[in-house]
This record gives C-alpha cells, structure tokens and sequence, in this order.
C-alpha cells in the first residue's frame, strides 16, 4: 500500500504570508507630550519671539499723607528667540516593488516614514532640552558616585527648587480611596526618566512622608499617562527607552541619566504653520522617462526654547542596580 | 549617473588642521585635489586623494610627490577622510586611559596641563570629559570630573583646560600611578548641536561688572538674557562656589521675580562680561575638597532671551544675511547651516557631511592630508545610487 505524503505530494506553494504585521519596538515619545505647543504663523520669518512680563515691584510701602505719588515704574519684558529648521527624510521604491510585492509596501513604508517623523520631532526636543536647561546632580543615592543614584530627597530637593521658582504644576493630585493598597498621589511636575531606571525607582527608600508610589498604586488610573511609572513626592515619572544617558560620563566612569523635571511652559515646541508635517508620495509617474520610481517622504519644520527657565532641571543621576541586557 | 545620486563641489584654503565640509548627505566617495600642491610640485606635497566609503573611516588613497619630485602613491590609514553626522546628543570618541602604552598626567596649575604619553589627537576648540581621577581614594582631581572642558592643545601630547587646579584640595593625577591605574578621559564629539545653553563657570570676576569664564564655549552674543546657578556646597570655608546673590530663584526686593542679566561683552569663546554689579560679592571658590565630590553640585550660566532685534551683523567677505554662529574656540565664529535668525535666539546645529583629516601617508610622515596652511583645496562628494558590490 502507498500513502501519499507532502515528500511526494507537496504544497505547490510552500509560504503564506501572516495576516498581520510584527509589531516595530518603538520608544515612548514623552518629550513632545509635555511641551506648549504653539504655530509660527505663515510667512512670518525665521525666528519665533516669545514675550514675557516682569513682575512689578508690589506697592508695600504706605502713601503717608504727603499727597505726592510716588515715582512711577518701568515695566520689563524678557524676549525669548527660537530659529525654526526645517527636516526630512524618504525613500525611493522601484515600480516592480510595488507590482511584485504581497504586502503593501507603500502602506507601511509611510506608517515607518510617518513614525520616524514624529521620532525626530521628539529626539530634537530630547537633546535640546539637555543642551539648553541647568542641571542639578543627584546627591540623594548611595552608590558615591557623582551624581549619585536617585534618592528620595533628590526629587524632594528639584521639586522644592520648581515650587520656590514658582513652575505651574501639570497634574492636580489624586485623592485617597478606600482601596487596599492604594496612596493619594500629589499634585505633580513630570519626569522624563529612563526606563533603564524603573529598578531604581522601585528600590527607593522611604522618608519621611515621601516615598515611591506605582502608577499601579494610585487610587484611580483614569489621569495617569501610559507610560507613567509611578510618583515621588510633587513628581510624577514617565519613562522611555530613549531617555537621554550619557553613557560612561560620570566621576567614576557610570552612565549619566538626564531625569528631565519639569512644570508647564517650560518648554515650546514651534511648528510652522500651513507647512509642517507633511507625508508626500509622487507617482513613479514624475521620475524618469520610464517613470519607474516612486516616492514617499515625509518632512516637518519645528523650534523649540525653553520658554521657563525656572521651571525646568535636568536631575542627573546614575544608577543603583547594575541594568540587566 | 543615475537619478537619485547627489553631487557637491567646492575648495576651501587649508588651515593645516582637519576640515569639516557640512553637506545634505553623506557621501560615500570624495576626490580632492591640492591646487597649490599640483601647481608646485614639491616633496612630500600630496596634490591628489580619494576616499571611498568601503574602505573605511579615516582613510584615502593619495598620490605625494617624492624627493625627486616624482609622483608615487600611498595610503592614508589614519587621519584621512571620514564622513559624520551629527545629530544626536551624546556621541563620544575613544577612551584615553592607561594601557600597556598610554598614560596620562594632571597637573596643579591654572590652567591645568594635561600631558599624554601619546599622540592625543585632539585640536584646539574640542571638548572633552573626564572620569575617575582618584590618585588615591582621597586625593587626585575628581572635583573636575563629568565636566566639559575646552582643550587648548599645545603639542601633540599635551593641551590645557580652563579650571585651577592649583588649590589645597587638589593633588596632581597620573594614570601610570594612580590606585589601579583609574582615571581617562574621551571627546565629545558634537557638544553643540543647540545653542545657546548652559555651561558650567570656571571662574568668576568680580566687580561694577561682572565677568564669568565658563569651562566649555558658552556661544552667547551680547545682549543675551542669563541666568545664574549657583548651588551651595555644605561646609566649604571660604564658601564655595560664589555669592549666593548672582542666583535666579526669587529675590527679595520682588519675590518670585527671577534675577537676570545680561550680556554686555563677549570677550572670547568661554568669557563673557554681564551687567551685574557685584561689587562686595564674595570671590568664586572651587577649592572644593574630594570628599565632597559625591552629589556635588556645579555653577552654571544659562540663556534664557536675549534683547536683540536685528540678525547676525555682516563683515567684509561674509553672507548677506549670514546665519547663526557658534563659537569653539577663541574668537573664531562657526557659521551654522541655517538661515538668517535674530542674534541670541535658541537655534539648531545639526549637520553631516565629511572631513579631510591632517593625516600622513603610510611611511612618510612629512606629508599632510589636507595641505600645509594657504594650500586652495578643491573637493568632489558623492553619494551613489548603485555600488556595485
């Protein structure tokens, strides 16, 4: 008796593409999240201005009974200038790619082209801001390092400095439930930290009243961000994989984390208007004379400035736990 | 020739050091030519160099002229031409720390002198950091540790950085000696992509004005808008860094107010002169001891406005309407790819392209890459659309 198998009966075709996509690892992009955003109107030059009132002198001294005014004041400003520049990028794909290829090519070339753009915008804000904001080095920790590892009267300590400038906090707080191991959360500035430190923030000692709070341990979720770790103190931390970290640049040769702290328009992100973010396609139609090539780009325009120099710190730190690979 | 390839020519005057030539891309071949070299034959001129990018990073394939002059051919290994891009925060170049053949010193001056038992390869203007520089567990330099120093290079093993190290607190470094041979440093190969920023101040004047040096360049222009950090350090006598009164938080006169300056001279790449009188302030301190290193915090310096209206002035041979500048080193001005802005605004520095390096033919050592200084070089830069294989 012969019993026929696929080693002589094979499929005649051997491969069947999966009915979806693999997913692309793609950072969190927290940057663009927590920055004022504003248009640079059309044909309005280079340069974004932004202004800001001083404060007046408040009027503390009585008038007597002289009956002449006092001397008038002069009111202040400060100007702040930001440069717009311009950013793109695309690919080129031949006409038989299009034709020959099962899977939508021009489809997810333009998710790509389109998730790279919004990436850059978030990148270029990263490196700013670590370029352009003062720093304070975290003392908190215990590993005698410099900065240190994060501790618990580090985000006392730049939470205190944003308070003392004045910053506007992004949250209100979350109050308390009656749900088992649950916390009340307070009102809160951001920190853009790096996921490479979520161990760290897990391994925070307590003191005091101040201690480490899980997103996962708020009372209510409905106001947290998705990438929100948890809170200390008046700052609540969102982490990303692209975090910036200055990688053997401490005193004793550790990897740097910028811990970006910061209040509400302390940073701006300009865009030009009725021109940025821009996906283009062209026919193969518009190549050469046998219109073979398509394609696809994408390009933006964007600024930025640190619009509140008081209400941001970049909080250095290192790391307690060695980073698992 | 296909449709998508990119194509760029230009010349420049050779200054003897490497050269950056900013482009929209990065090519992956380059010819050059020496003009003055080709015109003028002499030995150990090099008139004409290729680089392709499958021969990797840093080199060339050049012709030279020899003793007779005759041209013969040879290969650069080593500071050739190399492409970059310079668009990401962070990127740093080779670690310089002890081997079986490298050291290197610190010693007690102002400003400290660090000198290499190799060829460091850095230029004037570059930055670098430093790590670990323990002599013993208690004494060294580490207080300068993680900051961006400016290198004014004097040799090539030895170059300076703007910090005084000659205080009681510090003790020279020598990696060949130190407690298990800790201590390096490394460049950091693009520190400013975005400018103006914050730099860390190395020493401070004081005076009816006041003039604060910075550690690395701090690009600002006159009529910047400033503030001043400057951290408290506990149980440093006399108090360190400097008077808590050049400090933005709120002051008592408006509260919640912050104190600005501004800047009313540039006197060159890490000194700038601010309208603040401080007069009575007490000196600027870094006699900072080693123990307290851990969690130290630094004074810093950083732009926040500016009050000007009007873009970058013009000079004879310069753009019309030139763009933004920053400066490395000196007074010496790098224009950045942008268009025209208002002086002071915040403003991007990204680029690529490539550089000609100051390399020397394999075996003659003589010979330089890009020319002896006055040399007109003329470049071509490719990026192909087919490279077959």
């Amino acid at each position: 008796m012969s019993i026929t198998t696929t080693g002589n009966l094979g499929p005649m075709i051997l491969q069947s593409l999966a009915p979806s996509m693999l997913y692309v690892p793609t950072p969190s992009m927290n940057y663009i999240t927590v920055c004022d955003k504003i248009s640079m109107p059309a044909n309005g030059g280079t340069t974004c201005r932004f202004m800001r009132p001083r404060a007046l002198t408040p009027p503390t001294v009585q008038l007597g009974n002289s009956g002449i005014d006092p001397p008038a004041q002069v009111p202040q400003r400060d100007i702040i200038d930001a440069q717009m520049a311009f950013f793109g990028t695309g690919c080129i794909i031949n006409e038989q790619v299009i034709l020959q290829d099962q899977e939508g090519v021009l489809a997810w070339v333009s998710e790509r082209l389109a998730v790279s753009m919004r990436q850059a915008e978030d990148l270029i804000l990263r490196d700013y801001i670590v370029s352009a904001a003062s720093q304070l080095n975290a003392g908190g920790g215990s590993n005698g390092d410099n900065p240190t590892n994060l501790g618990i009267t580090d985000f006392s300590l730049v939470a205190t400095t944003l308070d003392t400038n004045n910053a506007y906090k992004f949250m209100s707080g979350i109050e308390g439930m009656d749900r088992f191991g649950t916390g009340p959360v307070r009102s809160a500035y951001f920190m853009l930290s790096s996921t490479e430190l979520q161990s760290d923030f897990d391994s925070l000692v307590s003191t005091g009243s101040v201690s480490f709070l899980s997103q996962w341990n708020y009372p209510t979720n409905a106001s947290a961000l998705p990438t929100e770790y948890g809170s200390v103190a008046n700052i609540r931390i969102l982490t990303s994989s692209e975090a910036p970290v200055a990688r053997g640049a401490s005193n004793l040769g550790n990897d740097v984390y910028y811990n970006t702290v910061l209040g509400k328009q302390a940073v701006t992100h300009i865009n030009q208007d009725g021109y940025s973010m821009k996906l283009i396609y062209r026919d193969p139609y518009y190549s050469g004379m046998l219109a073979q090539n398509a394609t696809l780009a994408v390009k933006f325009s964007q600024a930025q400035a640190i619009t509140q120099d008081t209400a941001i710190r970049n909080l250095l730190s290192t790391r307690l736990t060695s980073l698992g690979v | 020739m296909t449709e998508y390839s990119r194509m760029a020519k230009g010349r420049f005057t050779s200054t003897g050091a490497a050269q950056i030539i900013n482009l929209p891309f990065k090519p992956d071949y380059v010819e050059m030519v020496n003009v003055t070299a080709a015109t003028t034959p002499a030995q150990n001129g090099v008139p004409f160099a290729t680089w392709d990018a499958n021969d990797g990073q840093d080199t060339a394939i050049a012709n030279y002229f020899n003793a007779t002059p005759v041209l013969s051919s040879g290969a650069v290994t080593s500071g050739g031409i190399s492409t970059f891009s310079a668009g990401l925060l962070f990127q740093f170049g080779a670690t310089y720390q002890h081997t079986g053949s490298t050291d290197f010193s610190i010693t007690k001056a102002s400003p400290a002198v660090v000198t290499t038992t190799s060829a460091h390869g850095l230029k004037s203007g570059d930055v670098v950091i430093f790590q670990d520089l323990y002599q013993t567990s208690t004494t060294g330099m580490p207080q300068i540790d993680g900051i961006p120093f400016t290198v004014t290079v004097t040799s090539s093993t030895q170059f300076s950085i703007p910090w005084n190290t000659n205080q009681s607190n510090y003790t020279a470094f020598d990696s060949s000696t130190s407690t298990n041979n800790v201590g390096s440093f490394k460049q950091v190969l693009y520190p400013y992509l975005y400018a103006p920023g914050v730099s860390i101040i190395t020493g401070i004047t004081t005076g009816t004005t006041t003039t604060i040096d910075t550690t690395d360049a701090h690009n600002f222009v006159v009529g910047q808008e400033v503030a001043i950090r400057m951290p408290t350090v506990a149980g440093i006598t006399p108090a360190a860094w400097g008077d808590s009164r050049y400090n933005s938080l709120p002051n008592s006169t408006i509260p919640g107010s912050p104190i600005y300056a501004y800047v009313i001279a540039v006197t060159d790449y890490n000194t700038v002169v601010l309208n603040i009188n401080s007069t009575g302030y007490t000196a600027y301190n870094s006699n900072i001891p080693v123990a307290n290193v851990s969690g130290l915090q630094y004074p810093q310096i950083v732009a926040v406005g500016d009050v000007n209206t009007g873009g970058v002035q013009i000079s004879s041979g310069s753009a019309l309407y030139p763009p933004p500048f920053i400066r490395p080193i000196g007074t010496t001005t790098v224009n950045t790819i942008n268009g025209p802005a208002i002086q002071g605004a915040f403003f991007n520095n990204t680029s690529q392209g490539f550089i000609i390096g100051s390399g020397a033919l394999t075996g003659l050592a003589s010979t330089v890459l890009v020319g002896a200084v006055g040399n007109v070089i003329r470049w071509r830069a490719f990026l192909h659309d087919m490279t077959i294989p």
